[in-house]
Parts: C-alpha cells; sequence; structure tokens
C-alpha cells in the first residue's frame, strides 16, 4: 500500500463515534449481542455513565423504589446484606463488567433490599426507568433477558455447548429431545397370523429393521427383527407361511413419546434392545430404533454396551474403552448433561467392571462362595468421569470369623485377578489401597459392619475420612440384600449420633469454595503454573460432602449427590429453592470439569481437575462464579445447622 | 477602521444568519462555588493539522458533556471541518481523517457556531488544555472574529495533582488511560479521546471530594498553587 493510499484508507467518517463504541462493547455480553441495532443504539444514547469510586454506594434500601438500570462497563459491584445470623454484613453478590443490576427490584417497582458498592473503581451505565420500560416493550430478547434473569443464562451455556457439539458433528439433535419427534415414520405393524413371508416383504418394502405386531387394539403384543429373522433363517426350521406370532419376542419394551431420548438410550442399554415401542393411551403410535437415536455414528452407547458385555477377552475390554472417551464427546456435542454423562459412564463402568469379574471367574474357576463386588466414591455415587480410579471391596457372608478368613482365603486372588485387569481397562490402581483385592476390604457382612459401626463411634480424622469414601458404597456385582443391610445399619447409627454428625459438618467446610469477598475467584498458583482452581476438590466436594452429611442424617438411602438433594428437598429437609439452586450449580461445575477433561483429552494433556477461569469465555466464567457462590451458601447453611 | 486592518485583508465573511447567531453566543462565566456534580462541563478534543500552533488547524471537534456527575450519552459533539486547500500530512495517519472526510466536513463556521452554541456557558476541560485552547481560539477567531474567553482546566493536570501517589511517567493521556484500566473504543478519534478524557475527569472528580475540594473555583485555585509550586521547583 503506497501513501497516498494509507492516508485513504484511513479516511474513514465515523457517525457517532462514541455510541458506536459503547455498543460494540455491550455487544460482547447478552442480552445485549441480541438486540436489534435500533433498540441497542436508543439504549446508549439514553444512558448516563456514572463513576464510583471503592466503596461508594451505588444504590441502597433506604434510597427508595429504584429509577435506573445500572450496566457494569468496567469494575465490579458487589451486594451487601445486613446478616441476620452473626451480625455485621454478608456479600450476597458479584456483579462484574457486563452484568446488570437491580433486576429484581426495578421490575417490582421497589427498593432493592441489598446495598450495591463498588467494589473496584467501576463506570456504571445508568439508564433511566422511562428508557428501561419502553426497551421493555421494544425489544424481547431484552425482556426475556429482564423476566429470567440468570435462569435464562443458564439455556443459553447449554445452547452454547450444543452449538459447539453442531460445529465439530454437523448434527443438531439433542438427547432431551421427545421421542414423538424423533420417530418420525408411521410404524410399520402387521397382525399376529400375518404370515412370516408377508410380514418380512413389508419389511423389505418400507426399508425397516423392525415391525410391530399388534392386537386389534392396535396394542403391541410383539415385536419381529432383522435380529429374529436371522435367528429363523439360521434354526432353518422355520416355515415362512406360519403367523408371526411364533418368532416375534413377546411383550415389547415400550414408553411413551413423551420420553426422552435419554429414556431410550438407557433402557436400550441396560436392556440389550434395538428397538422401543411408542405407546400412547394403549396404541402403538411409533417405534425408535437405535438408529434413530445415534444415527450417522459408528459406535454407540447400545452398541458399545453391548461389545462390553460380550466381549471373550479382557484385552478385548481394553480396546473398547478407548471407545467410551469418543462417546462422551459426542453426547457432550449433542448437548447431553453432566448428569446424563456421569450416568452412561458409570453404566458403562458397570458393565467392564461385570464383564472383568465374569471374565476372571471363568479363566481362574468358579471359587464356589457367593459374594457382592462393592464400589466406593464416586463410583458409589455414579458420579464417575472418564478420569477414574479403583475404589472397590468384596462383601460376603460367613457363620463366624474363622469362615469368614477361609472365605477370604479363596476370594483374594481372584480379587487381586481382578483389581490387575481393571487397571488395564483404565480404572487406575487406587494410591490409597481401597481396593477388593487388599485383605482389609474382603470382608464379610459383619466385619463390614463393625468396621463401619467403628467409624461412627470413633470420630477420628481418618474415620471421617474413611466414611466420606465407603458411606457412599453399592453393589456393582451380585446380591445386593447384604449391601442394603449395612446400608441401614449406617443409616441408623448416624441418625442417632450428632457427634458424628457434627465431625462431618466439619470436615464438608474444610474445602472452602474459591470465591473470595473482593476479587472474583480466589486462585492458588504452583511455581510458574498460571493461577488456577481445583474444580473437583473446591468446587463439588462441598455439594458432594454437604449432601452425604445431610443424606445420612435424615435416612436417606440414595447414594447420587443430586438424588440426595432431591429427596432431601422432598423431606422438607432443605427449601426447593435452595435445593434447586445447589442442582444447577453442581450440574455446571461437574459440566465445566467434563469440558475440560475432553480439552485435555483432545491436546494430549495429562488428565485436571484444575482450570484457569480466564481461559473460560466470559458466560461461563460468571455463571462458575455463581456456582461456586452456592457451594458456600450450602456450607454456611451446615454451619448454621451444626453451630460451627 | 483600524489602523492595522489591511494586515487583515479578508476578515471573515458571514452571512447574516450567521452574524445574529454569533452574537447570540452566551459569554463564559467565571467559575463558581457550586459544587462539582451541579457544574456542566464540556469535555473536548481536537484532532488538527499538526502540533505547530502557528500553522495547523483543527479538523475536527468531539466533545462530550459531564453534567449532574455524569457522562450524558445524549449530549455529544462531533464534526470534522471542511479545509479547502487541505494538504496530506503523516498526521492523518493518527487522527484517520482522510481527504474524502475533510472534503465531507461542514463549514468550519458553521461548525464552530454549532459547537459555541452546544458549549454554552459551560467551562472546558481537556487533555494537554493550553493546546485546544490555543487551536480552538485560533479557529474561533479566524472563522468567526470571535474571542474565546471560556475557562479551560487542564486534565494532564488535573491527574498528577490529585493523584500525588501515582507515578505515571511520561503522563500522557495513554499513560493515564493505562493507569486507571480504562477501556477506550478508538484512540485518536476526537470523540472517543473526549470520551476517555472524560472518564478520566469522573474519576478526578471523585478523587478531588475524597480531598475536600468541592466546588470548580476551589478546583481552579489548587491547579493554580500547584503549577506555581511545581514551576518553583524547576527553577
Amino acid at each position: 500500500m503506497n501513501k497516498e493510499d494509507a492516508f485513504t484508507q484511513a479516511g474513514k467518517t465515523a457517525v457517532l463515534q462514541n455510541i458506536h463504541g459503547t455498543m460494540q462493547f455491550l455487544q460482547r455480553f447478552p442480552p445485549f449481542n441480541q438486540m436489534e441495532n435500533a433498540h441497542l443504539a436508543y439504549l446508549v444514547e439514553q444512558c448516563q455513565l456514572r463513576f464510583y469510586a471503592p466503596g461508594d454506594s451505588i444504590i441502597k434500601p433506604a434510597d427508595g423504589t429504584v429509577e435506573h438500570f445500572y450496566i457494569v462497563k468496567q469494575g465490579r459491584v458487589v451486594g451487601e446484606r445486613p446478616h441476620t445470623a452473626k451480625g455485621g454484613t454478608e456479600t450476597t453478590f458479584d456483579i462484574a463488567t457486563g452484568e446488570c443490576f437491580p433486576l429484581a427490584a426495578l421490575l417490582g417497582e421497589r427498593a432493592t433490599r441489598t446495598e450495591h458498592l463498588a467494589a473496584d473503581d467501576t463506570f456504571c451505565l445508568q439508564l433511566n426507568k422511562l428508557a428501561f420500560i419502553k426497551l421493555f416493550a421494544l425489544s424481547s430478547p431484552f425482556r426475556d433477558f429482564a423476566l429470567r434473569g440468570v435462569s435464562s443464562l443458564l439455556d443459553q451455556v447449554n445452547q452454547q455447548v450444543q452449538q459447539k457439539a453442531v460445529e465439530t458433528l454437523g448434527t443438531q439433535y439433542s438427547l432431551n429431545t421427545r421421542l414423538g419427534e424423533l420417530a418420525m415414520r408411521h410404524p410399520v405393524s402387521c397382525s399376529p397370523t400375518t404370515p412370516l413371508r408377508e410380514a418380512v416383504t413389508l419389511m423389505h418394502e418400507q426399508q425397516v429393521g423392525s415391525i410391530v405386531v399388534v392386537d386389534e387394539h392396535k396394542a403391541p403384543v410383539g415385536i419381529f427383527t432383522l435380529r429374529d429373522l436371522r435367528q429363523v433363517v439360521a434354526d432353518g426350521t422355520g416355515d415362512f407361511n406360519q403367523g408371526i406370532e411364533r418368532h416375534m419376542t413377546q411383550a415389547p419394551f415400550s414408553l411413551t413419546p413423551d420420553h426422552s431420548a435419554f429414556d431410550a438410550a438407557i433402557a436400550m442399554t441396560e436392556r440389550h434392545i434395538a428397538h422401543v415401542c411408542l405407546v400412547k393411551d394403549h396404541r402403538l403410535c411409533g417405534v425408535v430404533s437405535e438408529r434413530d437415536l445415534f444415527s450417522l455414528q459408528r459406535v454407540d452407547l447400545v452398541h458399545l454396551a453391548r461389545t462390553i458385555r460380550n466381549a471373550p477377552r479382557v484385552d478385548h475390554l481394553v480396546a473398547i474403552r478407548g471407545e467410551i472417551g469418543q462417546l462422551v464427546e459426542r453426547m457432550l456435542a449433542h448437548g447431553a448433561s453432566s448428569t446424563q454423562i456421569t450416568h452412561i459412564i458409570t453404566l458403562l463402568n458397570d458393565h467392564t467392571v461385570c464383564r472383568v469379574i465374569e471374565l476372571t471367574l471363568a479363566e481362574k474357576g468358579d471359587p464356589g462362595v457367593p459374594f457382592s463386588w462393592l464400589c466406593f466414591g464416586s463410583e458409589g455415587r455414579r458420579e464417575q468421569t472418564l478420569h477414574t480410579d479403583q475404589d472397590n471391596g468384596i462383601l460376603f457372608e460367613a457363620r463366624d470369623a474363622a469362615h469368614a478368613a477361609e472365605i477370604r482365603g479363596k476370594l483374594l486372588p481372584l480379587a487381586q485377578q481382578i483389581n490387575q485387569s481393571l487397571a488395564l481397562c483404565g480404572f487406575t490402581l487406587c494410591k490409597g489401597n481401597i481396593m477388593a483385592g487388599n485383605p482389609e476390604l474382603c470382608l464379610s457382612r459383619a466385619e463390614w459392619a463393625r468396621r463401619f459401626a467403628a467409624f461412627i463411634r470413633e470420630a477420628t480424622p481418618e474415620n471421617l475420612l474413611s466414611s466420606t469414601i465407603y458411606f457412599d458404597l453399592r453393589v456393582v456385582w451380585g446380591d445386593e440384600q447384604g449391601c442394603e443391610q449395612l446400608r441401614h445399619e449406617i443409616l441408623d447409627q448416624v441418625a442417632d449420633n450428632r457427634l458424628f454428625q457434627r465431625m462431618m459438618a466439619e470436615n464438608a467446610l474444610r474445602q472452602r469454595p474459591p470465591v473470595g469477598r473482593f476479587r472474583d475467584f480466589v486462585l492458588t498458583r504452583k511455581g510458574n503454573e498460571k493461577a488456577t482452581l481445583d474444580l473437583k476438590v473446591q468446587g463439588l466436594t462441598p455439594f458432594v460432602d454437604g449432601a452425604r452429611l445431610l443424606a445420612l442424617a435424615n435416612g436417606i438411602e440414595a447414594n447420587n449427590t443430586l438424588e440426595r438433594l432431591q429427596q432431601l428437598v422432598a423431606r422438607e429437609v432443605i427449601e426447593r429453592l435452595d435445593g434447586a439452586a445447589y442442582e444447577e450449580a453442581y450440574h455446571f461445575i461437574q459440566q465445566t470439569r467434563m469440558q475440560q477433561h475432553q480439552l485435555q483429552t483432545r491436546e494430549n494433556l495429562p488428565y485436571s481437575n484444575r482450570v484457569d477461569p480466564d481461559s473460560l469465555n466470559h458466560l461461563d466464567r460468571r455463571i462458575l462464579r455463581e456456582s461456586l457462590r452456592q457451594a458456600q451458601r450450602l456450607q454456611s447453611s451446615l454451619a448454621l445447622r451444626y453451630q460451627l | 477602521m483600524s489602523l492595522f486592518s489591511w494586515l487583515r485583508p479578508d476578515g471573515p465573511k458571514l452571512t447574516l444568519e450567521q452574524q445574529q447567531r454569533l452574537e447570540h453566543l452566551i459569554a463564559a462565566p467565571e467559575l463558581s462555588e457550586c459544587s462539582l456534580r451541579e457544574q456542566r462541563w464540556v469535555v473536548l478534543d481536537l484532532e488538527t493539522t499538526g502540533l505547530n500552533l502557528n500553522k495547523d488547524v483543527v479538523l475536527s471537534i468531539g466533545a462530550v458533556v459531564i453534567e449532574d456527575g455524569a457522562i450524558d450519552f445524549s449530549q455529544q459533539f462531533e464534526q470534522t471541518l471542511q479545509r479547502e486547500d487541505h494538504k496530506l500530512s503523516p498526521a492523518v495517519l493518527i487522527h484517520g481523517l482522510g481527504p474524502s472526510a475533510i472534503a465531507a466536513g461542514s463549514d468550519p463556521a458553521e461548525a464552530l457556531l454549532d459547537f459555541m452554541e452546544f458549549v454554552g456557558d459551560s467551562p472546558l476541560l481537556a487533555f494537554h488544555a493550553p493546546f485546544d485552547q490555543h487551536m480552538l481560539g485560533r479557529a474561533l477567531k479566524d472563522s468567526l472574529g470571535y474571542r474565546l474567553q471560556h475557562t479551560f482546566l487542564d486534565v494532564a493536570d488535573m491527574a498528577p495533582l490529585l493523584c500525588p501517589r501515582a507515578h505515571v511517567s511520561k503522563a500522557g493521556l495513554d499513560q493515564w488511560i493505562d493507569y486507571f484500566n480504562l477501556q477506550v473504543g478508538e484512540r485518536h478519534h476526537a470523540s472517543a479521546d473526549a470520551l476517555a478524557t472524560a472518564e478520566l475527569a469522573l474519576i478526578l472528580f471523585s478523587r478531588a471530594r475524597q480531598q475536600q475540594i468541592h466546588s470548580p473555583l476551589n478546583l481552579q485555585q489548587r491547579l493554580n498553587q500547584w503549577k506555581r509550586r511545581k514551576q518553583a521547583h524547576s527553577f
């Protein structure tokens, strides 16, 4: 470019540069990024820009009905509410660049309940109420945002996750889709007396893999699939003029059109089936196949589960395990929630553990003693991610100590072999040796019961730590009754022991969520590394520990943190709104953690739960901060409850 | 007729309407004892053909208003002036006003009248105010025969006076923008620079109040003392 050209190039005329510049700034944030330009320009033109020094009050309850809407252009605003229990004030929220306040007070035409103070040198755009009302009427993204507040932000995060998925995978499809929407085609059906040949011809013409056999009221009585056809042909005994009822699978599994794609995927995985009938008012209205759920994908959940259960050797399992990573990536991409994914990983892991046990028994010979394979910790809570350790044990029935020792002698070599095989499959050996191959973890029911009772009776730090691992126990393989009895004993003892509860509460407060009073995040830095926070220990653990304590203290049998929270709400131990907020927060932190893991896998980095908040996008960062604040709230409610 | 009128053969030629508007411009009062918040301020930035006080001319004016203690986005001034014999100079790479923009600009007399009406009787703020005061003064004299008497306060002086502990080297607008972490849209655009200067001014007014400086007059007095002290030190 010569000098002349450079000069001309520079000669761009900008009309009202400052309005334009401020609009560009706002367009980095929701809801402004969705508003029409004209509406946004109107907003900016009506604004005043104010400065507040740290500690300056921006609005307070005494100011009366709120007259302005504020957007933080730069700096940070904190909410201070008088602390009811302790006196003084507590910081209730943090408002950062691009965020708005006080929506609830403005819409409710009341004074704010919280004093808003500048925490740093802060500039706010201030919009008068008249302009706010006008925008509220004109702009639907703005109205939605104002009405729904932060929960609409969470929706956007989910949309964002799915959108990323669509970009990499090219298909738009969510596991929350109603089955009714997925089953686009009219179901192919016939009556029980239809000759087999006719039914197969129908399947061929319609290019489908299954035909549903219905009675005169259109209620499904059976299903016939290509797999069944293969069977008929292989047997070579079938007469193709016989009625289809002789060859069909009776009483096919069904769901309603209102169930989700996720429900169907889980049912297929658990039941080893490839087709689910959709039934409404006892009438067949559709069929969803494995293909419909995971069309265009080579590896899928059902296929994977089936391959795991049929793997002939441990090294086959090792190969299959790699595909779980790919599956998780696709599911994340398809907008599956963290709960759905941990559920699926747990399911596939359970299948793998069962298969390893079966293969080991086949190889080493059955010891002839019934036993149950237990798992603890995150596996016990069904909250596993791909990055997982072994935490397992064996439970068996014995007459007395001598008998128990004898059985242990038989089971230990088997257990050790299983631990080693699981390690090959990617379940890292437990550093603390919490594994079934350890003689201390291969116990009779009486021995387990004694051990657990000691944890509760003598609340030493080690025992407390152990109870956080062992009390989330669950049976993966074998009879479940012994474990249920153990659980009931634990619940009874914990409910009776207020001191133990108090100690557990103290324990649950050890990990403080990394949000500070005056900074967004409190990060730790090691050497030259970037400052980070630990999503698992600092983010999830407060929820897990809190939910466990409250569940054990209130006789709730569920293991899963979200299920525990839901049951605590149902029993009115925690308030409904609090429960929902904890759930959402837990969800989000888990989701962020999984996305990190996926990213690390893609970049060939070792798994880590540490995250640099600056690496997150603005929206995620903000919600992470709010989620961690919820963890803080759960902890303060425990402190209050147990007077710590 | 003035004895020296032959030295300025081409006095500004104004239309009748422009004459009337010129006569209606409000004279600027002295700074008063009202509070800093009550005072309306106009924050100004000029883009010029260069830095020569005698030869270079004003190309564009950007200004924002501080009223009721806040920058009011509904009151903004942004105009490019038409310059007939405008020669390209390297300064274009800084202010970005190319020949086409200058040609599309407003008649200087009109633009300057618009601007002075926009200012009204408000005092002006600018970063390195003496430069803007001089350049604007000369433009008003050349195009309108108007004598600029408004008070100017220099934000470049206010900043070190009110933030004595800030060791800002070179002390340009960029350095203060960095010091306070201000987010600026497009530097070296008159309006954007005026907005940045105004944001800086808002911070400085807040500091002034903390230091018991409550009125514009008070601020002006303290600035004068500070400048005298600084000059004394430099001897």
